[in-house]
């Protein structure tokens, strides 16, 4: 399976939706702490021995934390950088000519982008000072900030569906249920007794959100009725830190954690866990399912490597 | 505190744009008829619905009556609360009916901020914490993030204890020089009216004697004053004594919470056994670093609170104590370069740069730059019922075409494995979890019949699924959330079927009306509507 190595620890991998076989990193220099950052443009090589190639990278002043794919441009990338900065890329253009945006108002770092997959035309941030912002491509400035989260907001995720709402998971151990239209947020699920590390939507079913938290855990949630969450999945020794539903499957899942291993979960089972892959060597930081081809994934981690395999293969065969 | 303003346009050439009569926000969130219609038509299925809880309320009213929740910020009251599980009307109907101050009972817990700050050593020492106002700085830290009043009752307490004792000690010391240095004069002039008298009859001793007394004396009175400005400086070093000792005992008291909780942290590793050495050398590691650092504490996914910690000592101009308290903790650290990632924290937290990093200017180079226009029309998701079919059309069409960016590449690895009428490699799935997952599919729903089909399709099409006799029913049952899109479909479908693919995608794509193909992927378990109609048209046309 192929593999990249890449100079910085990786912090966040994501498939194009426009492309099978392309994919993006985010990377950090010295684990995020302090450093350089670099986005890297990758794609699939013909053949699964070959590594992966580099078709492009942009350096950044600092870490960049998370990225995502335009889904309106096939060549647009948005970058959340760790000095708050929410910067835009043309990966059709040379690196000299990018980034084309460079968007500061966070006070404090990006942990999260996520574009809107519906609408096609606004993204949101999730930034460590407390604040999601609403921005649209073609504005120089926020449309909206979202402030209520009494910490950090680690991550933030657009319901499938619905092409106002989105969630958001914070260091207070709350998530919130947003909606663009409305003032404040309509909904807060107290998921954890711990920080909430991640948060996503399932594809499927518009009402189902899960969440990823510093207590090893992932909770499932009903947000019609949650006061108690569908199901616990444990199997993690350390804190998850990504969650993310299969674009293919309503009942799957794949998490990523502290304890360095992907694990795939299906939540709808008694025995919930349904793979597990062990093949980073430090923390699992990124992990990604592909909305164009079934069962491919990726993840990268602080190990400085990037896999991409099929769901029950060796991300460590040849 | 949300900046409110209207919600940009939808770009009117977006194909994907939705139906306007189901777009506008009048209905909140009503874009399929299928589970919405069982909520209100007004109300999105996103807002919390629950009537106020009364006994919620009242519990948040008698919390926030307590004279120390009463001085803390009312974020963190808010949060605390939200934490609880109240919901925001719950919470607002409790803010408002909170009187003014009244003496009441300790309301829920002393902890309240522990969870999320994890500072559990400040709650125990409140009494001996009045007496250490200058030298808490670290204490000083932790007490501004655990307690909301402490602090202000202790400037004040601490404020009180040092006037009175630099009084006291003034104050002796004023009355050992008023009460000893009068009664040294006072000796002094009887010795001296003595020698007097003695001096009639003694007149050539007498006169040494005096002087000798009078020398005698003010040595006395010098002796006397040294002796009170030693008195004072005892007093000044016990109070310092005292100021130093409460410091250590709240030092130790953290190491002592610090070994119970790094036991605890021990006793849940003790299974792994590939990490038992990493754990002796993480022990050592967090033994030092903890001994370095003494106001560190323990929580679980330390990792985010050891960044938070390193970007803000690193950057002074983000953090504000009072705004996102990051508390220092030290690393568990069950990983190959623990050293390199701990000497980095300790190197920025000491204030260093990294010697790796170089300046790099990542501002755009034309701010004004155009974005260029799309070239690839979006593509449909899977879980966007009855258009997951269409998205392999636009695949071949963009690999195909050039985009500047190795676009050779792809399109010559989709060529080459074309030939094996197979799919690239990436789009194959392992057998086995093909079993899994028509396994889990089986159990998961109405669809477990169909699913089986699916992941064998690509290679081999089997003969027709009998289960679905009924295509009315089976359409029935497959949307239950019919979203309005079909629309899309037919938007989508300016491009021409692809050919390069499989044989068994040909067929279908010649045969299906929406014009959809079956994914390259063999679309796994993505079920949907127009796949049981294309398998219908093939039993009734005989395929």
């Amino acid at each position: 399976m192929p593999v990249f190595k890449t100079p910085f620890n990786g912090y966040s991998v994501k498939f194009s939706p426009f492309h099978e076989s392309r994919l993006a990193v985010a990377t950090a220099q010295n684990f995020g702490i302090l450093g350089n950052g670099r986005l890297h443009v990758l794609s699939l090589p013909p053949a699964p021995a070959s590594p992966l190639t580099e078709l492009i990278s942009f350096d950044t002043a600092d870490g960049v934390y998370d990225l995502a794919w335009s889904e309106s441009h096939d060549s647009l990338l948005i970058a959340g950088v760790a000095d708050g900065s929410v910067k835009l890329y043309d990966t059709a253009l040379p690196p000299a000519q990018n980034p084309l945006r460079s968007l500061q108002e966070h006070t404090r770092e990006v942990h999260s982008v996520d574009y809107n997959p519906t609408r096609r035309d606004s993204f949101i941030t999730a930034s460590w000072d407390d604040t999601i912002k609403l921005w649209t491509l073609d504005r120089p400035a926020s449309i909206r900030t979202f402030k209520e989260h009494a910490y950090c907001v680690y991550s933030a995720a657009w319901n499938p569906r619905h092409t106002d709402v989105f969630a958001s998971a914070s260091g207070d151990c709350t998530v919130r249920i947003w909606d663009v239209r409305e003032p404040g947020s309509t909904m807060i699920i107290p998921g954890h007794d711990f920080e909430i590390l991640c948060c996503d939507w399932n594809k499927y079913d518009d009402c189902i959100i899960a969440t990823a938290s510093v207590d090893k855990s992932i909770r499932v949630w009903d947000v019609r009725s949650f006061r108690a969450p569908i199901s616990v999945l444990n199997g993690h020794g350390y804190a998850v830190r990504k969650v993310k539903f299969s674009p293919h499957h309503r009942n799957l899942m794949v998490s990523c954690s502290y304890d360095m291993s992907v694990c795939m979960w299906d939540f709808m089972v008694e025995d919930a866990l349904v793979g597990r892959y062990d093949h980073h060597t430090e923390f699992a930081v990124g992990v990604d399912m592909s909305v164009l081809v079934d069962g491919l994934m990726a993840s990268t981690g602080w190990d400085e490597l990037v896999y991409v395999w099929q769901h029950g293969t060796d991300p460590r065969a040849p | 505190m949300a900046t409110q303003s209207s919600e940009p346009p939808p770009p009117p050439s977006n194909p994907v744009d939705q139906n306007p009569g189901n777009v506008q926000p009048t209905n909140g969130n009503q874009q399929d008829a299928g589970v919405e219609a069982v909520k209100q038509s007004s109300a999105s299925v996103f807002v919390n619905s629950e009537p106020l809880r009364e006994e919620q309320v009242q519990n948040a009213v008698k919390f926030l009556s307590h004279p120390k929740v009463m001085g803390s910020p009312v974020m963190y009251r808010r949060s605390f609360l939200e934490k609880k599980g109240l919901t925001k009307e719950e919470i607002d109907e409790a803010f408002r009916r909170v009187p003014d101050p009244t003496p009441s009972i300790q309301a829920t817990n002393s902890n309240q901020e522990g969870q999320v700050k994890s500072t559990p050593n400040v709650q125990p020492s409140s009494p001996a914490q009045t007496l250490q106002p200058v030298a808490a700085a670290p204490t000083g830290v932790i007490s501004s993030v655990g307690t909301w009043t402490q602090p202000r009752f202790h400037w004040y307490h601490a404020v009180y204890a040092v006037g009175l004792l630099a009084v006291s000690g003034a104050g002796t010391a004023v009355l050992v020089k008023k009460s000893i240095i009068p009664r040294l004069k006072s000796w002094i002039r009887k010795v001296v009216l003595e020698e007097e008298d003695d001096s009639v009859k003694k007149t050539n001793t007498k006169p040494s004697l005096s002087e000798e007394a009078a020398a005698a004396a003010r040595s006395a009175a010098a002796a006397a004053a040294d002796v009170a400005r030693a008195s004072q400086e005892m007093l000044n070093s016990k109070n310092e004594e005292k100021r130093y000792i409460k410091e250590f005992m709240n030092m130790l008291d953290v190491q002592v919470q610090e070994m119970k909780s790094m036991s605890t942290a021990i006793h849940r590793l003790e299974g792994r056994t590939d990490n038992h050495v990493r754990n002796s050398l993480a022990d050592q590691e967090d033994y030092r670093t903890s001994v370095s650092n003494p106001k560190q504490t323990y929580t679980n996914g330390k990792a985010e609170i050891d960044l938070r910690a390193g970007r803000s000592s690193s950057q002074p101009t983000s953090a504000e104590p009072s705004v996102a308290p990051h508390p220092k903790s030290y690393m568990e650290i069950q990983f190959g370069n623990a050293d390199e990632f701990s000497s980095i924290m300790e190197m920025v937290q000491r204030g260093e740069k990294p010697a790796n990093i170089r300046d790099i200017n990542d501002q755009p180079p034309n701010p004004n730059q155009q974005i260029s226009n799309p070239r690839i029309a979006p593509r449909t998701k899977p879980w966007e019922v009855g258009q997951a079919q269409n998205n392999s059309s636009p695949v071949l069409q963009s690999q195909v075409s050039g985009e500047g960016l190795n676009s050779n590449v792809q399109g010559n690895g989709i060529n080459q494995l074309d030939g094996e009428s197979n799919a690239p490699w990436w789009q194959q799935k392992n057998a086995r979890i093909t079993e899994i997952e028509n396994g889990d599919e089986i159990k998961a729903g109405p669809f477990g019949g169909q699913t089986s089909q699916q992941p064998v399709r690509r290679t081999w099409v089997p003969p027709q699924p009998p289960p679905v006799v009924m295509p009315e029913a089976a359409e029935a049952i497959r949307r239950p959330k019919q979203l309005v899109q079909k629309e899309q479909s037919e938007d989508d479908q300016s491009a021409p079927q692809p050919t390069e693919i499989a044989d068994e995608l040909q067929r279908i794509t010649k045969i299906s009306e929406s014009g959809g193909a079956v994914e390259i992927n063999g679309g796994g378990s993505v079920l949907n509507s127009s796949e049981i109609q294309e398998e219908q048209e093939q039993i009734l046309e005989g395929n």
